[in-house]
């Protein structure tokens, strides 16, 4: 166990005691990187991955060591001179590489922004700095945060998961998800856009938050689906996320999508426990349905009995605490998620990927032209993946006058649906007065490397059971609940009613106490069993 | 010949004259500023930034709503166009499209007889099709093959206003120009300047043989900038349908643009396609939820609408339309005539000669504020009362208006200072009066010999003595009865 294995909070405290120096933990942070991460993803594809690459993590794109000292320094100097050194003071974090962050490169793991500097820095990263903590760097991610495994990044090598470096870690915050599994900080700042934080946390066995929409400022990330993106944490506890999420919420003048609500005290009540709480599990999460591709006809599939049994046997650990589990609960419209997002988030992404034209700042083409069009064209085409690229036809398509009635409005219908089947369990004076929902987090555990990069609509499915709460904007937050036969971490979910993280954070925190004695707790992720 | 007429649409922006910017903390303003030092990361549009909606924008676009008698949606959304082009930045324009502010409207256009074909006054129903809030794009500058591009007018608020078809003349066209622009600096929400493009109209034109109904292919004329030039352009378009009608031929749905210093139109586009800009509802920014309550604050102290003002000081003050035209072209110039009437209490039309003759043009020479003068309506009405009561002569009363504007004085003051007021004692002109005569032996025998019109040469010689101070009448009186 060394420094960087401890929570956030541990931290904190030790250093508020003086029993450890924020330069210290940061040193902990950076060696741990040093001995896992290996060589950071760059715009360099020609390089053969090794054998050593591929026991690595990658989660980096930019270190930023030399700020992070001068942070960790100003901490130690506050705490010497008796002054508050913040709430999470001298905790290493990581920042997802969708966040501007000033003076460092903002690249959205894309070409077309390799070199971009913005001149300001993200709402919530300057809430984590004005709380103390300290950032190492920025972390990997699908490009543009278009993809459900990090693959898909212009930066290479793209990350691995730590419990096993041959499976992704998830996507698209699969570079927060993976540092922080790996032990190389204890908190990243992650985005939720269909389930972008909670499922590489799922696969890589930590806690991800997806806050209710407006919980988080969007100012200064760099926008997939505005209607959906969410800043959140990844954080190895429920009570280290609840504490970020403390630190990077609240209302924000420059977002005036960001909610204007006060944010309650999480920290205070998360001991509180389930007693009396109603919690649903719905059949509705325990298969898939997706569309036959040749017909069209929906086809369902039951989900692994492994993940399954998982999420029972949290209720059950909960009813046991005093939870009323409540069975069978109707949510007839999770089976629409997916199409409904492939149309609204791609409409919104070619939207905001317009501006990414070369005229600016980003990439220029190199080639001559001798019209506009033709910069445009070059420059989009060098500049953007394979991503980006299907998602601007798409999006394009679908908002086009003539299919927007048959497509975009009817996507936002469908959303309008989804929602109510939240609104309609969650109605304190409706049949089901849930105070959440239990669900599995994601259909498998984490794939392998390359298993189904290419195939988008099938990486897409796993965003099914996630994508709901973007939708209706609720909350989330996946849970580590054990491994699969193959030893990967499994995630469960908790979804709850607008701006009820507290409440969720109660009942994860129950969970991890009720499940904190058992053996797969102290199991450690591959790239840390050397040591 | 056959008979045509025209049918005219106009597409206006009008951009508002709030402190800041639409979306951002920039200055709206940027006539004085060098290309590009008046941006922000927001108007420039950089990765991850995020409008915020500037309040004043709004409530100046409510009161255009409610001048144009529109309806006012207590829900309204804002949406994106997109597009591509390098003085848009975002590659989408913030606009508003299906649910905008606004619904609906009209603006009855009183024509006046110099503006209308058979030289008679008459009032046209403009009706409006479209009124919503939006963001303003950046210039481009070519030179040569090169682009230039100024970001300073990213962002600047405007409101677009398109009329229906409802428009019939050239000369209708530019009343509604003159009559918007008016009502627009009336409310003070834009300096509606049309040659610095705080207003900005383009015009849609076609032709019919009088007495269908159905509308032709229509041209689109673009940058003119002044309203001098819609109405040349325009009707140098209509002439142009007419003869390209009667040679056979068709009207193509074209977009002309005006070339200012040859007075003609030149083709820029043929527009066989509309664009599809792909609106979708902007999901940075909440929707407008425009509350009774901030409806009522906004119009709480809505102005008396220039026409509607017009209208009455001819019912009320028996004014000529011509000086309720000229006192209602400004409001404050027509805030200022009313409550000189009011202070005054006497002849309106008295206050509006001296108005238009001399205060007037005191204003316009000196650039003066009608509001912030220090000939204040109080003042004037002041003086008018001097010179009706007589203690003043008209000619004292006029050279006061400089002296109280110059000095801050009142009026009472300075002919007390100055020892202006009229002297009516008999006695004292008796006096002067028997002294002129005394001096002109010569002209006092003519007179007495008939020539009774040298009359009016003695009552001047009175008043010369007395440096125009005499009661002119009185003079005269007794001059009369001396030389009998
Ligand atoms: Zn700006």
């Amino acid at each position: 166990m060394e420094l960087c294995d401890l929570t956030a909070l541990e931290l904190t405290k030790m250093l508020r005691k003086k029993e450890v120096s924020a330069v210290e933990i940061l040193q902990s942070s950076l060696d741990r990187i040093a001995k896992v991460d290996g060589r950071p993803g760059s715009l360099d594809h020609t390089t053969e991955l090794t054998e050593e690459d591929k026991q690595k993590v990658h989660a980096f794109i930019t270190r930023t060591d030399e700020i992070a000292l001068i942070q960790a320094q100003e901490v130690d100097r506050k705490i010497s001179a008796g002054e508050d050194p913040g709430l999470l003071a001298g905790v290493p974090f990581s920042v997802k590489d969708i966040f501007c962050v000033k003076d460092t490169c903002s690249t959205a793991a894309s070409k077309i922004l390799a070199n971009f500097k913005a001149p300001y820095t993200a709402t919530p990263v300057e809430r984590m700095l004005q709380a103390g903590a300290v950032m190492v760097g920025k972390v990997n991610l699908d490009e543009f945060t278009y993809g459900s495994s990090n693959e898909s990044s212009a930066f290479q090598p793209s990350p691995r998961n730590p419990w096993k470096t041959d499976r992704v870690p998830g996507g698209s915050s699969g570079g927060s998800a993976a540092s922080v599994g790996a032990g190389e900080v204890p908190l990243s700042l992650g985005t939720d856009t269909a389930g972008s934080i909670r499922q590489p946390a799922a696969f890589c066995g930590v806690v991800g938050v997806k806050p209710t929409y407006g919980r988080v400022s969007r100012y200064g990330l760099i926008a997939f689906a505005s209607s959906l993106d969410c800043p959140g944490p990844v954080a190895r506890t429920v009570s280290d996320a609840a504490a970020m999420l403390q630190v990077i919420g609240g209302a924000d003048p420059h977002d005036a999508t960001a909610s204007p609500l006060d944010m309650p005290d999480y920290l205070s009540t998360i001991e509180d426990g389930v007693k009396g709480m109603r919690i649903g599990l719905s059949p509705d999460y325990f298969r898939i349905t997706y569309p036959d591709p040749k017909t069209g006809d929906l086809l369902s599939q039951p989900l692994p009995a492994e993940i399954e049994n998982a999420v029972r046997s949290a209720a059950e650990k909960l009813a046991a605490m005093g939870a009323e589990i409540i069975e069978d609960v109707p949510m007839p419209n999770t089976r629409f998620g997916i199409p409904a997002y492939f149309v609204i988030s791609r409409v919104e992404a070619a939207s905001n990927l317009h501006r990414y034209d070369g005229v600016k700042y980003g990439l220029r083409t190199q080639q001559s032209f001798n019209d506009l069009n033709k910069m445009y064209r070059f420059t989009r085409n060098e500049g953007f993946g394979l991503q980006p690229k299907l998602r601007i036809l798409m999006g394009m398509y679908v908002s086009a006058a003539q299919y927007s009635e048959q497509y975009y409005r009817r996507a936002l219908r469908v959303r309008t649906l989804i929602r109510r089947d939240f609104e309609a369990v969650y109605d304190p004076r409706g049949k089901y007065r849930l105070d959440a929902l239990l669900t599995p987090t994601t259909p498998t555990t984490a794939f392998e490397m390359a298993a189904v990069y290419g195939n988008s609509v099938l990486m897409q499915y796993a965003d099914q059971l996630t994508v709901p709460a973007n939708h209706a904007g609720i909350p989330g937050i996946s849970l580590p609940a054990g491994f699969d036969a193959s030893g990967l971490p499994i995630g469960i979910q908790l979804l709850g009613a607008d701006f009820t993280e507290s409440t969720l954070f109660r009942i994860g925190r129950a969970f991890e106490k009720a499940t904190e004695t058992e053996s797969w707790r102290q199991v450690k992720p591959q790239v840390l069993q050397d040591f | 010949m056959t008979d045509y007429e025209a049918i005219i649409g106009l597409e206006t922006h009008i951009q508002l004259n709030t402190t800041t910017k639409v979306f951002c903390s920039c200055k709206a303003d940027s006539w004085f500023a060098p290309p590009n030092t008046n941006i922000c990361p927001v108007c420039c549009g950089l990765p991850g930034v995020l409008p915020v909606l500037n309040k004043a924008v709004v409530e100046k676009a409510v009161l255009l709503a409610h001048a144009m008698n529109a309806e006012i949606r207590p829900l309204s959304y804002f949406d994106r166009k997109n597009y591509f082009y390098p003085d848009l930045p975002k590659g989408y324009q913030i606009s508003q499209f299906d649910q905008s502010l606004a619904k609906g409207g009209y603006l009855d256009l009183p024509v006046p007889a110099s503006a209308s074909p058979d030289k008679k006054a008459y009032t046209r129903r403009v009706s409006i099709w479209k009124l919503h809030i939006e963001e303003d794009a950046g210039k481009t500058k070519t030179a040569g093959n090169r682009r230039f591009i100024d970001f300073n007018r990213c962002g600047v608020p405007l409101v677009e206003m398109v009329t229906g078809p409802d428009l019939r003349t050239a000369d209708e066209a530019a009343q509604y120009l003159i009559r918007l622009r008016q009502l627009l600096r009336w409310l003070g929400i834009s300096e509606a300047d049309m040659e610095k493009a705080h207003l900005r109209c383009d015009a849609n034109v076609s032709i019919r043989v009088r007495g269908e109904t159905k509308f032709n292919p229509k041209t689109e004329i673009k940058n003119v900038n002044s309203i001098d030039a819609v109405r040349d352009a325009i009707a140098k378009e209509i002439d142009r349908q007419i003869r390209e009608v009667e040679a056979g031929n068709r009207i193509q749905a074209w977009t002309l643009e005006w070339d200012e210093d040859s007075g003609t139109l030149k083709k820029m586009r043929s527009k066989e396609t509309e664009a599809d800009y792909r609106y979708f509802r902007e999901p940075d920014l909440l929707p407008i939820r425009m509350s009774e309550d901030w409806k009522n604050q906004i119009l709480s102290d809505f102005p008396e609408l220039p026409l509607a003002r017009r209208a009455r000081f001819i019912e009320q003050y028996n004014l000529p339309e011509y000086d309720a035209d000229i006192l209602t072209s400004e409001r404050k110039l027509s805030d200022y005539f009313e409550n000189t009437v009011r202070a005054y209490g006497g002849d309106p039309k008295k206050v509006s000669n001296w108005l238009m003759n001399d205060v007037l043009r005191m204003i316009n020479d000196q650039g003066l504020n009608p509001e912030e003068m220090k000939l204040t309506s109080a003042a004037l009405a002041e003086i008018l009362k001097l010179v009706d009561k007589g203690t003043i002569n008209i000619n004292t009363g006029k050279s006061l208006l400089q002296k109280v504007q110059d000095s801050g004085k009142s009026p009472d003051q300075i002919v007390a200072d100055e020892g202006l007021g009229l002297v009516s004692d008999d006695g004292a002109i008796r006096a002067v009066c028997e002294e002129v005569l005394a001096e002109s032996p010569n002209e006092v025998a003519s007179y007495k010999a008939g020539k009774v019109t040298l009359i009016g040469w003695f009552v001047g010689s009175v008043m010369k003595k007395m440096r125009g101070k005499a009661d002119a009448s009185l003079a005269r009186q007794i001059l009369e009865e001396l030389l009998k």
